[in-house]
């Protein structure tokens, strides 16, 4: 079975941040509806400090990559936003320290805790409107597949569904919900930047395997 | 009313930075710059005092710039425009403003604010450093309704709680007093605020919501978050007739309360009209029996250029009067 090591997370962190920075505008557009227009620009900052951070690292651990993907994103993004993106990352850390590589099932533990690491700190169930919209639905999509070439893809799929599905929602959590109804008709940026990450890694890991 | 879209800045990703860098230059007998974007008192608190900290998003200048310095804060940690610095940083402040008698780290209610400040707390914790605790500071009316105080935005109305609490950890008081005296200040203090334009985001350009010409939006967060609803422009006496109610009803300020009142602009409000709805609200408070004890009228909690005010009210009672007479020196708070 295959399985996936330091080189491989960082690689995938890499294609993450090459998408993100490729749908900067558009996901700074989604915000403007909502939020104050920077999501894009303050997630894609927050990717390139990660892959910053995760080349200076000497020979790391499959958990210190982790780690520093979790760190740049709370601290370079900070807001709500990067608390709730950076607990994504930082929960998973425990799951993987002690690890050299990750096969599938370690894969479903990591995001399975990453997706408590957010709803824990954002307190935000499916149909509030936020990313847990996108990011809850993948992560059961790929803990129901076998391995790695399934999961993406259903996760990739599934995270794209939830994103679309914020569309018609009126937001409870965050800075939205003072929209109220106003806020109903646009996609959740936060939604759509898991959905995005999903694709990303979907499409590294096919043009990989 | 548009928004001013245009700004004279640099490279948009070094706003932040610069700001920093003209204000404690320009401020150099009262504030110092630090790493990680803190601004520090010039000469640090006495040893044996409990330090403030309060980290938030930039865009709001002179807040909270403005309040460090003696018998005012003494750490301000600044982040991305609209954005809450991360746990990281907010560490740092703690750090900085730790003078061993423990550290109170005020937290404006955002959700990005509170997440960061939590993290930063469980970091501590996780160090081992028991001598940190938090307060949750609000006072906007129109974002939750009474009964459910805590779910509200902090806005301008925090203006008083600075004050008061610096002055109160200039004495020889525990962290466990200062948070108390923090959560008193809060607790009588109401405000509500009003907008008639949107502001442009200095890092993409974009407007950051819309409001049309000649209408108004009552019930404003810091950031432009729409609050009670739209309607059409009305006159100055007017629009303070509309919003003083739910602000004295609300805590409720009573006959022969005392209070501290602020009117606030936003951004881009005239004096003129400032002092035209200073008039009135002088007006009601006196018919509704409540003593202004002092006046603020300025742009001291600012949204980028919005054109709006904010009225504040504070209920104070002896203890309260005597710290906001204290002596203090920020940027943009004196107090001789």
């Amino acid at each position: 079975m295959m399985t996936i090591g330091p080189a491989e997370l960082a690689a995938m962190i890499e294609a993450v941040a090459q998408r993100v920075s490729i749908e900067r505008e558009a996901l700074n557009r989604l915000d403007a509806a909502l939020g104050d227009g920077d999501h894009g620009t303050s997630i894609s900052a927050a990717f390139t400090a990660a892959i910053e951070a995760i080349a200076a690292l000497d020979q790391p651990s499959a958990s210190d990559i982790w780690l520093a993907a979790a760190k740049a994103l709370m601290n370079r993004m900070g807001g709500a936003s990067g608390a709730i993106f950076g607990s994504f990352f930082l929960k998973g850390v425990a799951v993987i320290r002690g690890k050299d590589r990750l096969n599938k099932r370690d894969m479903d533990a990591v995001l399975t805790a990453g997706l408590q690491g957010v709803q824990t700190r954002g307190k935000a169930q499916v149909g509030d409107k936020t990313m847990v919209d996108a990011l809850a639905p993948a992560v059961a999509a790929f803990a129901r597949t076998d391995d790695f070439t399934a999961g993406w893809r259903c996760a990739a799929e599934a995270a794209g569904d939830g994103a679309d599905s914020t569309r018609e929602l009126i937001a409870r959590r965050g800075r939205a919900k003072y929209l109220g109804e106003r806020g109903s008709g646009h996609i959740d940026p936060g939604a759509m930047t898991i959905a995005i990450l999903f694709a990303a890694i979907d499409d590294w890991w096919t043009g990989k395997a | 009313m548009s928004a001013r879209t245009h700004k004279l800045i640099n490279e948009p990703g070094n706003i932040v930075d610069e700001m920093l860098e003209g204000f404690c230059a320009a401020y150099s007998d009262i504030v110092q710059l630090g790493g990680d974007r803190l601004v520090l008192r010039a000469q640090p608190k006495a040893l044996g005092k409990v330090g403030l900290v309060m980290g938030g998003g930039s865009g709001h200048e002179p807040a909270m710039l403005g309040w460090v310095g003696r018998g005012l804060l003494d750490v301000n940690i600044v982040g991305e425009v609209f954005t809450a610095p991360g746990p990281e940083r907010i560490l740092a402040g703690i750090r900085a403003a730790d003078r061993g008698a423990g550290v109170l780290l005020c937290v404006s209610h955002h959700e990005g604010d509170r997440l960061n400040a939590e993290l930063a707390l469980e970091f501590c914790e996780a160090e081992g450093s028991d001598k940190v605790d938090m307060v949750i500071l609000y006072d906007d009316v129109s974002s939750a309704p009474k009964g459910r105080e805590s779910e509200r935005r902090g806005t301008a109305g925090l203006f008083f709680v600075w004050k008061l609490l610096g002055a109160f950890c200039e004495g020889d008081v525990t962290l466990e007093a200062a948070k108390a005296l923090a959560e008193k200040a809060r607790d009588n203090t109401r405000s509500l605020a009003m907008s008639l334009s949107s502001c442009a985001s200095p890092v993409t350009g974009e407007v950051m919501f819309k409001l049309a010409e000649g209408d108004m939006e009552i019930g404003m967060g810091l950031h432009g978050e729409v609050g009670m609803g739209r309607q059409k422009a009305l006159s100055a006496d007017e629009t303070v007739d509309l919003m003083l109610p739910p602000i004295i009803d609300d805590l409720p300020f009573q006959a022969g309360d005392e209070a501290l009142v602020l009117l606030n602009n936003s951004g881009s409000m005239t004096l003129m009209e400032l002092f035209i709805l200073y008039r009135r609200v002088a007006v009601k408070l006196r018919e509704a029996g409540i003593r202004v004890y002092k006046s603020w009228i300025g742009p001291y909690a600012t949204t980028l250029e919005t054109a709006g005010f904010a009225i504040s009210l504070c209920r104070v009672d002896d203890q309260l009067k005597a710290l906001w007479d204290a002596p203090a020196n920020g940027a943009y708070m004196k107090q001789v």
